[in-house]
């Protein structure tokens, strides 16, 4: 559903994303993650036609990025969403739906549906006098309009409340679940961990790490193991009756076995403990830090 | 394009902002656009009575003052009852059998100073009511004025002077003293030289001097004895003669530009407000291009705009002519309002702030103020004043006939001027440039280079630039033609910047976006494509001549496509194009290694073509 192939956009000397290459499958959350300034938006905007590539190209429900049809596909959410304030949610939804083609009475329908679900009241207020949460809902709504089947949202929670970030994360997912295709950048990496099923993490204009979170975990996480013994063994602690050793192989949780029966004791407990995105972020970002 | 969506968002540019207006705004806005609407004609036509009876003057029925004081409006007749009036204020001039005195004030100075003219308008209409106009005025100059080029020492023979007629029969083209027989004072001026035979129609030897002479039609003189809103005190005599200056309609032709000032501070604003805070990143990411976006809101302000002078042109040719028109003004002034509209959606692409709008918005409306109304003035003096389309408008409210040659001089260069500055402005309409806060000059490059990949993209965009070159160069004729002997060697220097930046500015810009190979042999290619470029644009000078601009020893200079003839013809043809792809080589090499490499390249390739340009008007002109 979108196809993005060595992309690579150039402001002047400085190069904001050099050879971006993914693909997302229809009905898929796809997640970019990274540091400010990593080039993720930049990416985003030229999947949703706003930027043009430098170099590369991309293709989104099977148009060429640049192509104005595919636009009646997409649905964009920028990560600032200004509205015309002087409207109302009602007037702007219309508005936009006639630039998408879309029927009255479908859109009239469409925007009643969408706004009921993302609980939105006062329709006939003015939008700038609505407050943030409530403005979000209406881009968000207005990016639904035209019903499309591929989704960009950047930052959709971006500067929002906790319980409006979970209502809106929480919406994204059932979009994923009614079969749209989304792509999305986040700052809180709970949010893509919760709802992605494949991520690509950028740094400094770069995909350094993509793919599912279990193959990223393995390759750039670290897994520990908590091994609790009934004696002491070297580098363990005392934890409510027991002793607790973190050790980071199985070697060396054999290891541990082996000491705690030399001393008269045994193992009683082995946890395992995988390593979170954030972990996996700050790992991938190191070592590409090291690599410089 | 999509003439559906444009409309659209055309429609949508007019409501969005009626929930911010409540109904008492509304009201008092549409009741201040109607009284402007009203109001505005009646004063340009009659003008405002600020100076009706501000004197006051003591004077008896009696006195041979009297008639003078009563027929002047600015003057209120007192009797002359207590001479303490005169110390107190009260009077500012006391008229008395003994003579006139004037309060111990500056109004009474004034007062007297106004009572003087009055006294000579006065007795120029007493004048012209005598039988023997000979005896009346005995020195009658008929004034006739004519293009530069067209003067020649020795006289033009047009046999319009005649201090005493003798009716008898004259010479063809007869030189002046015994001409048709002179003007009779309050005729209609003659614009001279159109009795050739030298017999007057009227005057068969029995009358005493005077004749009717020939007018020049309905409406202000193109010059003579015309004073501006003061024909019923014509006399004829030397001391009426006036400079050729259609005052009236010309205060009227401003009316037009008033509206046009305010019409592009909502226009910036709107186009400005797009661009703060990223409001407009949803518009560009729709199914709409950026001309569906740029046409939708720019139609409502056009069309408002046409509708408010479309208006004014019915209201006042009716006003002005007492019959309905005014089509030719409202076509005229339809460019210059795309012009305003034009140039501020460029100067609202390239602001960063409202604060840097209002210095672009100010800075057009001094520029295209003076663009469309410097020239206008000399709508009487030549062909000169057709450089703007607001001549148009002043010859229409004269009741004078447009020839459509002269129609098309005078719009096409704003019209096409307009559509450059909208296509430089949509090329900056996009993500990239709308939403970041780089330089101004940062802006221009980008808009330049925007289009430019291919070397002959070059020279097209040269080619684009054309009627924004002429237009610049046409405005400098008009406000250094009266420097005197020094215009010429001015205009060869406005006229070899602007050309030379117009050839030039667009390679820097390019080779400032990397799109080229920095190399000389590229650079000269680059030039070469400029030049040609230029020199095939530039042939709209032509459009010059065909309203005989040229006879204008400063406009041939300035437009520098001098009429030749003969064999050398080709040479002629040949220089400009060798002229302009070595400037635009030299200034090319020159930009390809960056700025200050370009200025040196810019200037050297000013200095040549200063030269070549001068030389050359010496040799013809």
């Amino acid at each position: 559903m979108i196809e993005a192939r060595e992309l690579r956009k150039e402001y002047g000397g400085f190069v904001a994303v050099e050879g971006s290459s993914f693909s997302v499958e229809r009905g898929e959350v796809f997640g970019v993650i990274g540091p400010n300034g990593a080039g993720k938006t930049t990416t985003l905007k030229m999947l949703a036609g706003l930027l043009e590539p430098t170099a590369g190209g991309a293709e989104v429900a099977g148009f060429d990025v640049g192509e104005t049809e595919m636009r009646h596909h997409l649905g964009f959410l920028p990560e600032e969403s200004p509205l015309y304030e002087e409207m109302t949610p009602k007037t702007y939804l219309r508005f936009f739906a006639d630039l998408y083609d879309v029927d009255a009475d479908v859109a009239t329908e469409r925007m009643n549906e969408t706004l009921d679900d993302l609980d939105l009241q006062h329709r006939d207020r003015q939008l700038g006098d609505m407050s943030k949460g409530m403005k979000r809902k209406v881009a968000i709504a207005r990016s639904l309009i035209n019903d499309p089947e591929v989704l960009i949202y950047d930052e959709p929670a971006s500067g929002l409340d906790p319980l409006t970030t979970n209502y809106i994360i929480e919406f994204t997912e059932q979009l994923a679940e009614d079969g749209k295709t989304v792509i999305f950048s986040a700052h809180n990496l709970f949010h893509v961990e919760s709802i992605c099923d494949r991520v690509a993490i950028m740094n400094e204009g770069e995909i350094v790490a993509r793919g599912d979170l279990d193959r990223l975990q393995s390759e750039y996480g670290e897994t520990t193991y908590h091994v609790y013994t009934t004696v002491e063994v070297p580098d363990s602690v005392r934890e409510n009756g027991r002793y607790h050793r973190v050790v980071d192989s199985m070697a060396a949780v054999e290891g541990t076995r082996e000491q705690a029966q030399d001393a008269g004791g045994e193992v009683v407990d082995i946890r395992t403990e995988q390593s979170s995105l954030e972990e996996v972020f700050l790992n991938v970002a190191e070592s590409g830090r090291q690599r410089q | 394009m999509n003439l559906r969506k444009l409309l659209r968002i055309a429609r949508w540019e007019v409501t969005k902002n009626a929930g911010g207006l409540d109904r008492r705004t509304l009201v008092v806005v549409v009741v201040a656009i109607a009284l402007v609407g009203v109001v505005a004609p009646v004063v340009g036509v009659g003008g405002v009575g600020v100076d009706e009876g501000i004197y006051r003057v003591a004077v008896d029925e009696d006195s041979q003052y009297y008639d003078v004081v009563a027929n002047d409006s600015t003057f209120v007749v007192r009797e002359p009852s207590d001479r303490a009036a005169l110390e107190d204020g009260d009077i500012d001039l006391w008229i008395d059998g003994t003579g006139i005195d004037p309060a111990d004030t500056r109004k009474g100075a004034a007062a007297f100073e106004e009572l003087r003219e009055s006294v000579t308008g006065y007795n120029n209409r007493q004048l012209s009511k005598e039988t023997n106009q000979t005896a009346a005025f005995p020195v009658s100059v008929t004034v006739q004025f004519r293009e530069q080029s067209q003067l020649s020492p020795g006289g033009d023979g047009d046999g319009s002077q005649s201090p005493g007629g003798d009716g008898g029969e004259q010479p063809p083209g007869g030189d002046g003293p015994t001409g048709d027989g002179g003007e009779t004072p309050g005729d209609p001026p003659d614009t001279g030289g159109v009795d050739d035979s030298g017999e007057d129609p009227v005057d068969d030897g029995t009358d005493t001097g005077g004749s009717t002479g020939e007018g020049s039609g309905p409406g202000p003189s193109p010059g003579g004895f015309t004073g501006p809103l003061s024909e019923d005190e014509l006399s004829g005599s030397p001391a009426d003669i006036n400079p050729p200056f259609p005052f009236q309609s010309l205060v009227l032709a401003f009316i037009f530009v008033i509206p046009l000032n305010f019409l592009i501070q909502a226009y910036g604003s709107t186009m400005l407000s797009e661009r703060l805070n990223r409001r407009g990143e949803l518009l560009l990411v729709s199914p709409v291009t950026r001309l569906d976006i740029i046409g939708g809101k720019t139609l409502p302000y056009f069309a408002g705009a046409m509708a408010v002078e479309g208006a004014i042109s019915v209201g006042l040719v009716y006003v002005a002519r007492g019959e309905l028109g005014g089509l030719v003004s409202a076509l005229a002034i339809a460019p210059l309002v795309l012009l305003f509209l034009g140039a501020t959606f460029l100067g609202a692409m390239f602001a960063r702030s409202f604060k840097e709008l209002t210095f672009v918005t100010v800075t057009i409306t001094v520029v295209l103020t003076s663009y469309a109304f410097v020239p206008a003035i000399f709508t009487d003096v030549g062909s000169l004043a057709l450089i703007s389309p607001l001549t148009l408008v002043v010859r229409d409210l004269q009741g004078e006939a447009v020839a459509l040659q002269e129609f098309v001089f005078s719009t096409l260069p704003p019209f096409l001027s307009a559509v450059v500055f909208f296509g430089l402005g949509s090329g900056l309409y996009r993500e990239e440039d709308m939403f970041d806060q780089r330089s101004l000059s940062g802006k221009v490059l980008d808009a330049l280079a925007g289009p430019i990949s291919r070397p002959y993209h070059v020279g097209v965009m040269t080619i684009v630039l054309i009627p924004f070159v002429f237009v610049i160069q046409l405005l400098a004729i008009a406000l250094l033609f009266a420097t005197g002997d020094i215009s010429v060697p001015l205009i060869l220097i406005v006229v070899a910047v602007v050309e030379e930046i117009a050839k030039s500015l667009h390679i820097y810009a390019a080779y400032d976006h990397n799109r080229f190979e920095s190399t000389t042999r590229v650079a000269i290619i680059l030039g070469i494509a400029s030049g040609v470029g230029f020199f095939l644009g530039e042939k709209i000078a032509l459009l010059a001549q065909l309203v005989g601009l040229p006879e204008l020893a400063t406009a041939e200079a300035g437009l520098s496509g001098g009429i030749v003839e003969g064999p050398i013809i080709l040479l002629f043809l040949l220089a400009p194009l060798a002229l302009h792809t070595v400037t635009a080589a030299v200034s090319a090499v020159g930009a390809r290694t960056g700025r200050r490499s370009y200025v040196f390249g810019l200037a050297a390739a000013i200095a040549l073509h200063f030269l070549y340009n001068f030389t050359v008007v010496e040799s013809l002109v």
